[in-house]
């Protein structure tokens, strides 16, 4: 049996089974051991904002956020930047009394009146306006296409904001030269519509005045389209209006019927300066500048297209591109133009002339004073006294605001000015209770505006505080009544020689025939869309 | 006791607040294109443990109406992932959540087939894919918290607490509310019961919902095998091993005998 010799392994057969057994039972053991401890559950790695960590199924006040439809033409929100602070429903339900003021379940609508408040609110930019400026570029691209633009009073004193330039400069020039160096073939003034409006509008007041024969105020009038009930509603701000249309439906007959600046200027352009200039309005392309959100909703209204309609073409859009102010700011970044150093231009004429009256359609209380300067001119044939011309009483930041003022001929004009929808609830319960018990008036014209201090802080505005505040929107509302007071040379609409122009040239007279169909629409009751809650 | 969430769909208004509670909590990525987590085409995958899917219906005044399904993993009270998990990586919690540990998971996916609502998912796109399904945030119900999701949702469409007190309070909302509402508790009943129970205006079978599922536990059915299993193993080694020493008896008999003859025959 002895035969070891210099080739037999260091190990033997037996010995190396022993070893991988014992290893292998020693892994198994171990192997088993550890499924004693079942480790961490998957998940659970992150976090959620403070007032939730809360043992115990106690209230949060402020939680959760609002309901954004996907084919919302206003807003648009990223998930992935909601940190569920629950900003955007706390604007939404106690600044515009929108969420929380309709019953659950929902029909077949999410409730929203595009305004655009919870992107002025949301800390982390997850919701924003809904970003057409790709749509623009390519717009603008098209050499066969004449696109025309209009800025809305308030763009040109916040703009400049976006380019680091302090709250309320007043960057005007600048902004229109930053427009033709975009490449826009015209650059019109929605100040110019807005005297437009003005001239429609007060004529509707005078003759809705006219005709309601005192208390007999829900009387048919004698012109055939034109509403009595008073008091008149203005309807330049699209939130306001959406919301009417949802939770006051009974109260639109007191709307007034003009369209909003923005949409006057829409289907003029492609009526009245198509025709001028001997441009086919199918070429023309519109875009407008807003502070606002809404008006990308009102743009896309299915009856704002009277342009189209008067020609026989009901697809053409009175206004094709609505972009918010902080859209703008980004498109002049992204072509690399500083509009701080660019020199001022005019705008364009045929629809680029201004007048005070009509740039301070941007702050809460404008639109009213802008009225009540002409609208004094219309029903006593003569321009208000200076005292008319700084109606304080009517400005700043106050919820609701009323004022009282003597028309010789006419008697006593009682107005309301109200902005942030909170405070139009206030105005509107009051009329609908008045209105069910029978009482006469107590306004002859409201001024309502969806966003808190008007179009200066619209939903499009640039985001120089958030959330916003007072100290920003009190700087723009100087900077517009300084343009109003200081820069223009006319404050009165009716001076306005573009405006009278057009009127000379192709309206007719206010509220005539033509000028209702381009420039008067109608309102749709859209309570059937929600169960109207009255208390949050 | 074990915990439970009421979900009373009517209230909601599909903000999805809840699908971005469960994202932070888990830290889950997000893929608004492929994987959506609201609206028709949102589905639970391995990245969404949560979804709101928008379901259209007709209302009771028989007009076009939207309704928002939460959806999650239903967390039944005898879950049949669990019982047919071979490692023990899926637990019910003495709470109430049914609980993955990845650690323990060996990639089996039979978890997957055995659940009777299709929950658990596996990250396909992974090198090392884990099963993936909501927890019911197991470890804030450990700390007295309410889910994420529960937690954030701005309508206070579920409800948190006792399973068996929501469900008493289910059933006495729905008899308050008789009109209003379909007289079902999904959950109560379906697969043995689940934590997470739903109560609707419209008909579950419309809205998305399994109803066909049984409603007894189904780790329950296969007990009726299983627990046969130690009888029939102790019986046939009986059975087998009295074979085996009958016949060594036999053979150790019969070779005795041929002994005793005097040796084999040539």
């Amino acid at each position: 049996m002895n035969k070891s010799s210099k080739n037999d392994p260091p190990v033997s057969r037996r010995f190396f089974l022993k070893g991988v057994g014992t290893a292998g039972m020693a892994c198994a053991l171990a192997t088993l051991s550890g499924c004693k401890d079942a480790g961490k559950p998957s998940g659970g790695e992150g976090w959620t904002p403070t007032q939730y960590n809360v043992p115990g199924t106690w209230p949060v006040q402020v939680r959760g956020r609002v309901p954004i439809d996907p084919n919302n033409p206003s807003i648009v929100r990223d998930d992935r930047k909601c940190i569920l602070c629950g900003q955007c429903a706390e604007a939404c339900e106690r600044i515009q009394t929108v969420e929380g003021y309709y019953a659950l379940p929902i029909k077949d609508d999410i409730t929203c009146v595009n305004c655009g408040q919870c992107a002025l609110w949301c800390p982390t930019g997850s919701i924003s306006e809904r970003d057409d400026i790709d749509k623009v570029q390519r717009v603008l691209a098209d050499t066969n296409l004449h696109v025309i633009v209009q800025t809305a009073p308030a763009t040109r004193i916040a703009i400049g904001e976006e380019f680091g330039m302090p709250a309320g400069s007043i960057v005007e020039g600048k902004m229109v030269a930053a427009l033709k160096k975009l490449g826009f073939d015209r650059v019109f003034d929605t100040n110019f519509s807005a005297d437009l409006t003005i001239m429609e509008e007060g004529t509707e007041l005078v003759r809705r005045i006219n005709n309601s024969g005192g208390e007999h105020h829900q009387k048919e009038g004698g012109h055939g389209h034109t509403p009595t009930a008073l008091p008149q509603f203005t309807s330049c701000s699209p939130g306001w209006v959406k919301f009417c249309e949802y939770f006051y439906p009974d109260l639109l007959e007191h709307m007034s019927t003009c369209k909003s600046p923005q949409q006057m200027l829409g289907s003029v352009a492609k009526t009245y300066y198509a025709e001028k200039k001997g441009i086919d309005p199918r070429t023309i392309v519109s875009v407008a500048i807003m502070p606002c959100t809404a008006k990308k909703f009102e743009a896309a209204r299915g009856e704002m297209n009277s342009a189209g309609a008067a020609a026989g073409q009901p697809e053409l859009r009175d206004v094709d591109f609505v972009l918010t102010t902080r859209e703008l700011g980004r498109m002049i970044k992204k072509n690399g133009i500083d509009l701080t150093t660019l020199q001022p231009e005019k705008y364009d004429s045929l629809m680029g002339e201004s007048t005070g009256a009509g740039v301070i359609f941007a702050a809460s209380g404008g639109v009213m004073e802008a009225a009540i300067r002409s609208g004094y001119y219309l029903l006593t044939h003569q321009n208000p006294p200076e005292t008319l011309l700084e109606l304080n009483a009517v400005r700043g930041l106050q919820g609701v605001k009323e004022a009282a003022l003597e028309v010789p001929g006419v008697g006593e004009l009682r107005v309301a000015v109200s902005h942030g929808l909170a405070n139009a609830r206030t105005l509107l319960d009051q009329i609908r209770e008045d209105k069910q018990n029978g009482r006469p008036p107590r306004y002859h014209f409201i001024e309502f505006m969806a966003c808190p201090g008007g179009c200066i802080s619209g939903g499009g505005q640039p985001r120089t505080s958030v959330p916003p505040s007072d100290w920003v929107r009190q700087a723009r509302i100087k900077s517009i009544y300084t343009i109003d007071a200081q820069i223009y040379k006319k404050r009165l609409s009716h001076e306005n020689q573009e405006v009278q122009a057009l009127y000379a040239d192709f309206l007719g007279e206010p509220n005539g025939e033509r000028a209702h169909q381009l420039l008067h629409t109608t309102y749709t009751d859209r309570s059937g869309q929600l169960t109207v809650k009255t208390k949050a | 006791m074990s915990k439970g969430v009421l979900v009373d769909l009517t209230k909601c208004f599909g903000c999805g607040a809840c699908t971005v509670a469960c994202k932070l909590w888990n830290e889950k990525k997000y893929d608004d294109v492929n994987k959506p987590t609201m609206g028709e085409n949102a589905h639970l995958v391995d990245i969404n443990w949560t979804v709101v899917s928008k379901h259209n219906v007709t209302d009771a005044a028989g007009k076009p109406a939207w309704r928002f399904i939460k959806e999650q993993c239903l967390h039944c009270v005898d879950p049949a992932c669990a019982s047919s998990c071979l490692v023990k990586a899926l637990r019910r919690t003495p709470e109430g959540p049914v609980v993955y540990h990845p650690d323990l998971c060996v990639g089996c996916r039979y978890c997957m087939v055995a659940c009777p609502f299709n929950i658990p998912k596996y990250e396909w796109e992974q090198s090392f894919p884990k099963v993936s399904k909501c927890q019911m945030c197991s470890t804030r119900i450990d700390n007295g918290e309410m889910p994420a999701c529960v937690s954030v949702c701005p309508n206070q469409v579920m409800t948190f607490g006792e399973r068996d007190d929501l469900l008493k309070e289910a059933h006495r909302h729905i008899s308050a509310n008789k009109q209003q509402y379909i007289d079902y508790v999904f959950g109560e009943k379906e697969v043995g019961g689940t934590a997470w129970m739903y109560i609707s205006d419209q008909p579950f079978d419309k809205i998305g919902f399994k109803t066909t599922v049984p409603k007894e536990s189904l780790p329950a059915f296969t007990w009726q095998i299983l627990n046969k299993l130690p009888m029939i193993l102790v019986g046939w080694t009986a059975i087998l091993s009295g074979i085996y020493f009958f016949n060594k008896r036999r053979n150790a008999i019969s070779e005795s005998k041929q002994d005793s003859k005097g040796g084999p025959q040539a």
